[in-house]
């Protein structure tokens, strides 16, 4: 079996917006993912980070000493408040707290970049949705797959019919850590550790799956209709009840089956999402694709400039961009993978979105269905109930 | 980077502990991601492709990181240089190489920096920032903020052994105690809020020498080169230990937060440095439990 390796036009990898307009960016929640919202921001020509807030002193200490002379706010009615001149504001708190800073920033006329899921209950999502809908101002879900080249790449061959008849879709999402917070104050420990909070926590099928699923999504232009799961405590066990390691099984209307797993306890694969076709199969890992051919697979003509890897039994080839030019230079290998991190594509497409009309690659509404189908997913898993995914659930009210 | 690291910490209970350790491991991978030269997409990766005859900006902590770096190559008189990866793929020091590898220009004064714009250019055809000891002392230096910011009092962090970090001391102890070598005798250095770095080409070589290159001579240093600095900065230590390291016998001025262990070849067994030895932060024997830290 050969595999090619799936790699983007070079202006899609051009990590610079090159745009003469200044846009004026707040970021709410200084998390891990808002630390890394900062960084890839500040590489974003035309972006100048005016404030970040959070409520946690330490998380937001280490964000403002991230940026000389950044300045940092407790929350977001103060940032709204003292930064009046803020045209966009990025969401990254913790996902049952998205809501509130969410419609607050509309509300203030600003642009939003919320990150996925959009809520913890479908109410919270649906109200966000709709909120967003009747705005005039850009509203950008990060669900990642969308912004991603390689992604977008692959999905024109899948789109193409290169897989051909569907057989299987399998993902996986496995990471060796705790999801465990510390803070030296109890209380604030307690909010940090939410991922772990029964009550409000969408567990590993809410806060990663959700971007995997939307994944298939996006190349199938459909949804799951249904999901079974189970989960347990296999690694960490230190009293708490969200699962570490979990199974969802996804059922689409015509029998197709999504099979996802993740855990806390091991890293091997780390994450990656597999599409099985009669022609051939895609395995996308976020930062690089590749693309298994059967024996019966037509040949095409890009091949000729693949550069070929190994993969245990399987030899590999790899697609390239600019392959002409690059063999010519002896550099195929450089065109492998993804430039910039994931999360530095889908806010490259809101800031062009805010600053030159461009068209979101993830809305409010893709955003709500992807968090709909992983709240039941979630369900699914702390009930052990098989869960229907009503597309009535999809409805902006 | 592409090391090991490693960390103790004093904290209550596993979880806790746990916990701890991972925010400070996460914020070492994120270090990494910026800064390795073998990460395509690290920052430092993305300057190395487009920074020829452009401008790059770069996020601020990649540009604190890079203004110290030319700070301290010009304060060294060249002997310390983040620009040599050029030279480190051309003494085999990067691994497989590409047709093509180990060509291209070095020198520390062909990079431009924009402090308005945190704007990086490279003004040489072929120039390669290769950050390697200093960005791995910023992430050690990130790493104990983490702790601090945690309430941890108590911690020893090291990163490839060559740059260790205390943070306090063990209980009853003046300080985290870390031998400058391996070998038998040597010299005890006592870490408290204290980085420590030893270079010393030793560690890794090829046929053409160690792996510390001397940007004057675009040749690898010899065997025996070897220099260890101690300081409140880990980045700090670990850059003026590989200049002190180029530099021999050459007497370099240190910055007042630096201070120089020992500089010089290493002259057989037990361990005995050939070049100068500072008495301070170092216990002359194995020091018995509580002992005092010299004057």
């Amino acid at each position: 079996m050969a595999t090619v390796a799936l790699t983007p036009s070079l202006a899609e990898l051009s990590p610079l917006r090159r745009t003469d307009t200044t846009l004026s960016v707040g970021i709410v929640g200084t998390g891990r993912q808002g630390r890394a919202i900062l960084q890839e921001l500040q590489q974003i020509e035309g972006v100048e980070i005016a404030a970040v807030c959070d409520v946690d002193p330490g998380r937001l200490k280490r964000a403002t000493r991230r940026v000389r002379g950044l300045t940092g706010y407790a929350t977001v009615e103060e940032l709204l408040e003292k930064e009046s001149g803020v045209q966009a504001i990025v969401i990254a708190t913790p996902t049952h707290l998205h809501r509130e800073p969410a419609l607050a920033a509309l509300e203030a006329g600003k642009h939003v970049y919320c990150e996925a899921p959009l809520a913890a209950s479908v109410e919270d999502s649906a109200a966000l949705a709709a909120a967003a809908r009747k705005s005039d101002q850009v509203f950008a879900v990060g669900l990642l797959a969308r912004s991603n080249p390689i992604y977008k790449l692959a999905r024109s061959f899948f789109r193409s019919g290169s897989l051909r008849d569907l057989v299987s879709l399998r993902a996986q999402n496995f990471q060796k850590t705790s999801w465990r917070n510390t803070s030296p104050d109890p209380e604030r420990e307690k909010a940090l550790n939410w991922r772990l909070d029964p009550r409000i926590s969408l567990g590993l099928p809410g806060e990663f799956g959700t971007h995997q699923f939307d994944a298939y999504h996006w190349f199938l232009g459909r949804y799951p209709t249904g999901v079974r799961g189970s989960g347990s405590v296999r690694v960490h066990k230190d009293g708490r009840e969200v699962a570490d390691t979990v199974a969802c099984d996804l059922v689409f209307e015509d029998g197709l089956h999504l099979a996802w797993q993740s855990t806390l306890g091991n890293s091997y694969d780390g994450r990656y999402e597999v599409y099985s076709g009669s022609m051939a199969s895609f395995k996308l890992a976020w930062t690089a694709g590749w693309m298994f051919k059967e024996a019966d697979a037509p040949t095409q003509g890009w091949e000729v400039y693949a550069n070929r890897q190994t993969f245990h039994n399987d030899q590999g080839i790899t697609l390239i961009a600019d392959a002409t030019k690059l063999a010519a230079q002896g550099k195929l290998e450089q065109g492998v993978g993804l430039p910039s991190p994931p999360v530095h594509y889908a806010l490259a497409n809101f800031v062009e979105a805010c600053t030159e009309g461009a068209e979101v690659n993830c809305s409010a509404e893709e955003g709500h269905r992807a968090t709909v189908v992983g709240i039941c997913a979630s369900r699914a898993v702390t009930s052990g109930d098989d869960v229907l995914i009503d597309p009535e659930l999809f409805d902006l009210r | 980077m592409a090391t090991r690291f490693e960390l103790v910490l004093e904290a209550e209970g596993e979880a806790r502990q746990r916990g701890i350790a991972e925010e400070v491991f996460e914020e070492i991978r994120h270090c990494e991601a910026s800064w390795s030269a073998f990460a395509r997409e690290s920052v430092i990766s993305r300057v190395n492709r487009e920074a020829h005859g452009s401008v790059v900006v770069v996020d601020s902590a990649t540009f604190e990181l890079l203004e110290e770096a030319l700070r301290v190559a010009v304060q060294s008189d060249g002997c310390f240089d983040p620009t040599l990866g050029v030279l480190m793929e051309r003494h085999g020091f990067r691994g497989a190489q590409e047709e093509g590898a180990g060509t291209g220009s070095w020198g520390s004064s062909a990079v431009q920096l924009d402090p308005q714009t945190r704007g990086v250019s490279l003004g040489a055809e072929g120039l390669r920032l290769d950050l390697g000891g200093i960005a791995k002392g910023r992430a050690l230096d990130l790493a104990a903020e983490v702790l601090r910011d945690h309430g941890v009092e108590r911690a020893l962090l090291h990163g490839g052994t060559s740059s260790v970090l205390g943070l306090g001391a063990p209980a009853g102890l003046p300080g985290w105690r870390v031998a400058l070598s391996s070998d038998d005798g040597a010299p005890i250095a006592v870490l408290r809020d204290r980085a420590l770095s030893v270079s010393a080409s030793t560690g890794r070589a090829s046929a053409a020498g160690g792996h510390i290159i001397d940007p004057h001579s675009g040749a690898p240093c010899q065997l025996s080169a070897m220099a260890a600095v101690i300081s409140t900065s880990a980045s700090l230590a670990d850059a003026w230990s590989t200049a002190l390291c180029v530099a021999g016998e050459r007497v370099l001025s240190l910055p007042s937060d630096c201070q120089a262990l020992c500089q010089g070849p290493l002259q057989g067994e037990p361990w005995r440095p050939g070049g100068t030895l500072t008495d301070q932060f170092i216990l002359p024997t194995q020091p018995a439990q509580g002992q005092a830290l010299p004057a």
